[in-house]
């Protein structure tokens, strides 16, 4: 009997391994395509240049739908659309579980009150969607923006006020455009400074 | 916790290996003691080896050599050259190496056995290596300008094709040219280190000018070569930004310098010679020596790797990664000499050299490149490279990467293009510093 019960677990830990090593057999592969974006978005998807996103800890299904769009040209972007067309959807998929599997570490970057609180107030219109710090967005097609990098969101609301730039976002284009000019750094100084 | 620790590795090598495999582990020659992985040269290349080799495999005990407590970046130095920022935030030191556990040695690689398999040191020191990487970078040969010398280029004539004192040397001599003094800047034949790199110094330069009052200078590049990097895109920059500022003679019409004369600054070709005020001379260049003397390099100085895991060709258990290798059988602007590829073929050389060590196959390599030029306020542009390898053989996807589009569908488009790619050099260049050093 006792014996059984070993032969049992021991089973069920043999079955945990190859289950193990089966979802490692994906990271090895993942891991090394993972590590390519390190260059540019930082060690473990955290940023540390101040117009690149940090990208680890945002949802897999913003990730993947980002990814998606630049691969096949429905979002502008400067550079990621040449890089993303060179990957696979299944490679796509596995960089975005990859990601979103690593924590979210804002880079919560300060900024004078003033133009905290000017932000706080023109802010007001991301709320609905993004939540009023960032944290906490709406759905999983939001993607968090506390501590993300200040520079990058301000560059990412001028492609959305950029008319010609095909951008996915109906909504995010039309409520960055309603934002006036002297208002969209201190929105992002806002973001960029809340931890959580 | 570590997502890629050694245990994982080694499950996910049994995993892709046949079923049978599965229930031996795998031929370890190393156990019992740590194996020694020594990384010689400390840059882009090197230095992000050494740090991934640690991430890996904490187990493994690797050693770095490198001649210079501080590293110089060469990406952004132009900007340097021409009165942006401070050379210091080009910096980096080898601390964040030695945190991690890195052994990093101040010292100077002179040989190699590669039967014995150790590396000499200009201390006396032999390191004994299970895996040897050379990231030796390039050295030069001045040889190939009549003229020319070692001795010039550390005294009155700065190449500045490595940063650090050239660059400030190069930096004082462009801010002392008067207005219409002119800037003579001498292209070798590729391949050299950063492809798109004399263009954006010739930019840079004519902004210096543009900005400083000297609306009559003028930039000569003479070029070895009939072509050059994202041509289209530097010399839309220089018709908009710098119109009639900027003359560049391909070989083909007499711009290879074989011959200068440092004392009345002249660059001499077959057709022609040219007085400068400023003659700055890129001489041709080739693996680090380090590299050529140990035999790796081909008749034309670069060394050839296998571009699964980046061994060389010619000697195994020695990974050559960086300038001084070459990337694969490709056009040569297919396959610039870049920071980022350094990075990629350093990470593919690290996850290699872990699995052979384990005596495992290598996982499937990806090499990136994303290669950025400032050429004026709020205007930049890239190159992208995404490769594969397929049946041994590089390729390089052609459906993806390429450069920035030359030609937008209106101005608004397109200053926003340049504008975010102006921007983006310096975000790219903070976080591969970081991946590399900290």
């Amino acid at each position: 009997m006792k014996q059984r019960t070993l032969l049992a677990a021991i089973g069920l830990i043999a079955a945990g391994a190859i289950q193990a090593a089966g979802t490692h057999a994906a990271d090895a592969k993942t891991e090394s395509l993972a590590n390519t974006c390190n260059a540019c978005h930082g060690m473990n998807g955290v940023s540390v240049g101040p117009n690149m996103p940090s990208i680890g800890g945002l949802s897999e299904s913003y990730l993947y739908a980002v990814m998606q769009q630049w691969k096949n040209g429905e979002r502008y972007s400067a550079t990621m659309g040449r890089h993303f067309k060179g990957y696979s959807d299944q490679e796509l998929d596995a960089i975005a579980k990859y990601f979103s599997q690593l924590p979210w570490v804002p880079v919560v970057q300060n900024a004078d009150a003033k133009t905290l609180a000017r932000g706080k107030e023109a802010s007001e219109r991301c709320e609905t969607c993004h939540g009023a710090t960032g944290g906490a967005p709406d759905d999983a097609d939001t993607p968090r923006i506390n501590g993300q990098w200040a520079e990058y969101m301000h560059l990412e609301m001028l492609k959305y006020r950029t008319d010609t730039v095909k951008m996915p976002h109906r909504k995010m284009r039309g409520n960055t455009k309603k934002l006036d000019e002297a208002d969209l750094e201190p929105v992002a100084r806002h973001y960029a400074a809340q931890p959580k | 916790m570590n997502l890629f620790n050694r245990r994982a590795f080694i499950k996910a090598a049994i995993a892709a290996a046949p079923a049978s495999a599965f229930l031996t582990l795998p031929n370890n020659a190393h156990a019992g003691r740590k194996a020694s992985v020594v990384v010689v040269g400390g840059g882009f290349g090197g230095a992000t080896a050494a740090k991934y080799l640690k991430k890996m495999d904490p187990a493994l005990d690797v050693t770095l050599v490198e001649r210079q407590k501080t590293y110089t970046s060469c990406p952004l130095s132009n900007e340097i050259l021409t009165g942006h920022g401070k050379i210091e935030d080009l910096q980096a030191g080898y601390d964040g190496l030695a945190k991690r556990g890195v052994k990093v040695m101040f010292d100077d690689a002179v040989g190699i056995d590669a039967a014995a398999k150790t590396v000499k040191l200009k201390s006396g020191t032999t390191l004994k290596y299970d895996a040897l990487v050379l990231s030796p970078g390039i050295d030069f040969n001045y040889g190939a300008v009549e003229g020319y010398s070692e001795h010039l280029a550390n005294t009155s004539h700065p190449h500045a094709w490595k940063a650090g004192p050239q660059t400030l040397a190069l930096k004082k001599q462009i801010e002392a040219i008067p207005d219409g003094g002119v800037f003579v800047l001498s292209v070798p034949p590729k391949p050299f280190r950063c492809p798109p790199g004399p263009y954006e110094r010739a930019s840079l330069v004519a902004s210096y000018f543009k900005h400083h009052g000297k609306h009559k200078s003028k930039v000569l590049i003479l070029d070895a070569n009939d072509s050059f990097s994202k041509k289209g895109l530097f010399e839309q920059a220089w018709k908009m930004h710098y119109g009639g500022m900027i003359q560049w003679v391909p070989g083909a019409e007499g711009g290879k310098v074989t011959k200068m004369d440092a004392k009345s600054n002249t660059a001499f070709t077959d057709f022609g010679e040219y007085k400068a005020d400023v003659l700055n001379i890129i001489p041709p260049h080739h693996a680090g020596a380090i590299a050529k003397n140990a035999g790796l390099a081909n008749a034309q100085g670069w060394c050839e790797v296998d571009m699964l895991t980046m061994e060389s060709a010619v000697q195994k258990d020695i990974w050559v990664i960086g300038d001084a290798c070459i990337h694969g059988d490709l056009p040569v602007y297919d396959a610039p000499k870049s920071a980022h590829i350094a990075n990629t073929q350093a990470k593919v050389a690290a996850a290699a050299i872990i699995a052979k060590l384990n005596g495992v196959p290598a996982p499937e390599p990806f090499f990136v490149n994303t290669c950025y030029s400032t050429v004026a306020d709020d205007w930049g542009f890239s190159v992208v490279h995404i490769y594969r390898v397929e049946g041994g053989k590089l390729v390089y996807i052609k459906e993806a990467g390429g450069i920035s589009p030359i030609t937008m569908a209106d101005e608004a488009q397109l200053k926003l293009q340049r504008k975010l790619e102006s921007r983006y050099v310096v975000g790219w260049f903070k976080n591969i510093m970081a991946d590399a050093f900290a």
